[in-house]
């Protein structure tokens, strides 16, 4: 990986805060094609054969451009760390994202703000596959306090693609987050889209996934699962568009709500074809009382049966 | 000894039970035998904690234990397998097999318990207990779950409802095995044919105790004034 000499210990302090919170460091590793990104500045950079990545620092963050080739299939998945070490400040991230015919790939991508106490970190994803292509994309977020995000990921999935897109807030406060996940899909491509957060204290979650289903045969789901505790405020709209011959898609929303948490989810299914077939299921309230007596009756306390469910629904 | 003693409990000014009084001795198997409705499983949910009756007492080892909640009552060694065993996102069978029982379980445990319940180790250890899991295969892990947790008292809750043909053998090995352990087993059923493997049984109907007993002598007796019951419905 090509590191800026003069970033040497920024890098440093991304790779030791990987270490605490026990991610995977060998993503550092000189196999992996990996943008690394500190505040408004690109500190490493790495491709590998078939990915082409490169960046430019502009005001206040960076926008990233990464081309993948037809035909690969990478080993490892593509690294894109957007960190910002500092307390307070604006961090915008724009990515742009083309993945060629025939390719499969995975992006890892964490967005890394442990210390911040008054932060806005605006991120604007655009991925659009080929044909014949596999793609998962999983972001993962860590943050401090004072976070307020907006994150917009817009996808086009091409014939016969499938694209996976999984967000995860659930190990840290979410402070103010405002996400929007949208996928096109043609003809007999499939996406699935699958948001996890956890809200807690005065947190503020507004959350949007839509699926426009226009290709024939094409498939998708929509999975949302919010937990929210105190006096966290959760909004979840999942629209799904039932517009090709022969599309169906599935949307799930749960929503689990402790404390005084105020928490809704909107559904919205649209049908402009008689071949469609769209489906919704959502669930909002306190957990599973037949779970949590199971539980107990094998010795657990509520409070530990309580924590085991959560973390088994965020998939901790 | 677990007993119910003047167990009567109520749902909204509807009574359910009547003067419950009923004796587990340990190591000895019990069914507590009757029609849909009778308030089988809410005895049993009485006994495990999770129904507080409205009046009476459950006791055991002569300890008024009425006031205590599940947990309290799982430590105390009574468990249950409930007649719709829950499902759990993102919690494997083996996470699942492995709470609350001892503190290590090797493999060759979880492998034992799910072949004894009809169940592939190979298949099923690593499986989530989710929507793609069916009813019967949660009862089945439901049921290896009991085995390693060694409970001194054990409520089976409809045990075979859900499951295929081979339910009766499996209920039948289950009850021997537990047997040997001098596990006391409380069998909730209106099955004839699966209360009659157990030692004892309580015949209840109406919220009221009809009959106890041998359990051959009182599913006899089952027999015939159920079914009597049931033709002048008809």
């Amino acid at each position: 990986m090509v590191i800026k000499i003069d970033h040497v210990k920024e890098y440093e302090a991304l790779v030791k805060v990987y270490q605490e919170e026990g991610l995977d460091i060998s993503l550092f590793g000189n196999r992996i094609a990996a943008i690394i990104i500190s505040g408004d500045r690109i500190i490493g950079l790495n491709n590998v054969p078939g990915v082409e990545m490169r960046g430019e620092e502009i005001e206040n963050g960076v926008r990233a451009k990464v081309i993948i080739k037809d035909n690969v299939e990478l080993p490892f998945p593509i690294h894109l760390c957007t960190g910002y070490l500092k307390r307070e400040g604006y961090q915008r991230v724009i990515f742009d994202i083309t993945v060629g015919r025939n390719s499969k790939v995975k992006f890892t991508s964490h967005c890394i703000f442990p210390y911040a106490k008054d932060f806005r970190h605006d991120a604007l994803t655009k991925i659009e596959i080929g044909r014949d292509s596999t793609v998962v994309y999983d972001d993962e977020h860590i943050h401090g306090e004072g976070v307020r995000m907006v994150g917009k990921t817009e996808v086009d999935v091409g014939k016969n693609s499938r694209y996976t897109g999984r967000f995860s807030l659930v190990k840290y406060r979410v402070g103010k987050l405002k996400l929007e996940m949208s996928a096109r899909l043609d003809d007999n491509a499939v996406a699935e889209l699958i948001s996890k957060v956890k809200a807690a204290k005065d947190d503020f979650v507004e959350m949007r996934e839509v699926i426009c289903l226009e290709g024939a045969h094409s498939r998708g789901t929509l999975k949302s699962t919010v937990i929210a505790f105190d006096n966290s405020k959760v909004n979840v709209v999942n629209e799904a568009y039932g517009l090709g011959d022969y599309a169906r898609a599935h949307v799930e929303c749960h929503e689990i709500v402790k404390g005084n948490a105020d928490v809704q989810t909107v559904p919205l299914l649209r049908v402009q074809n008689d071949k469609a077939e769209l489906t919704h299921e959502a669930s909002i309230g306190r957990i599973n009382e037949a779970q949590l007596v199971q539980l107990m009756a094998k010795g657990l306390t509520e409070e530990e049966a309580t924590e085991l469910i959560i973390k088994g629904l965020l998939g901790e | 000894m677990l007993c119910l003693r003047n167990v009567e409990y109520s749902q909204e000014s509807r009574k359910i039970l009547h003067l419950i009084n009923m004796v587990f001795r340990e190591g000895i198997t019990y069914s507590i035998l009757g029609p849909n409705g009778a308030g089988k499983s809410t005895i049993a949910r009485i006994l495990m904690g999770e129904l507080r009756p409205t009046s009476g007492e459950v006791l055991l080892d002569g300890k008024n234990i009425t006031g205590l909640n599940v947990t309290e009552r799982a430590k105390l060694g009574i468990s249950m397998a409930w007649q719709e065993p829950a499902r759990y996102e993102g919690i494997t069978v083996r996470d699942y097999l492995t709470l609350g029982g001892k503190l290590s379980i090797d493999e060759d445990e979880i492998k034992e318990v799910l072949e004894f319940v009809g169940l592939s180790y190979e298949l099923y250890a690593g499986r989530m207990i989710d929507k793609n899991l069916s009813g019967g295969e949660r009862k089945r892990i439901e049921l290896a779950s009991l085995l390693l947790l060694r409970p001194r008292y054990v409520i089976l809750d409809e045990p075979d409802s859900g499951l295929d043909i081979t339910a009766g053998e499996l209920i039948e090995a289950l009850l021997k095995r537990f047997r040997r352990t001098g596990t006391t087993v409380i069998l909730i059923t209106h099955h004839e044919e699966i209360a009659v493997k157990t030692d004892f049984a309580y015949f209840v109907c109406a919220g009221r105790i009809v009959r106890k007993g041998f359990s051959r002598e009182v599913v006899d007796y089952y027999r015939k004034t159920c079914r009597r019951c049931l033709f002048a419905e008809g």
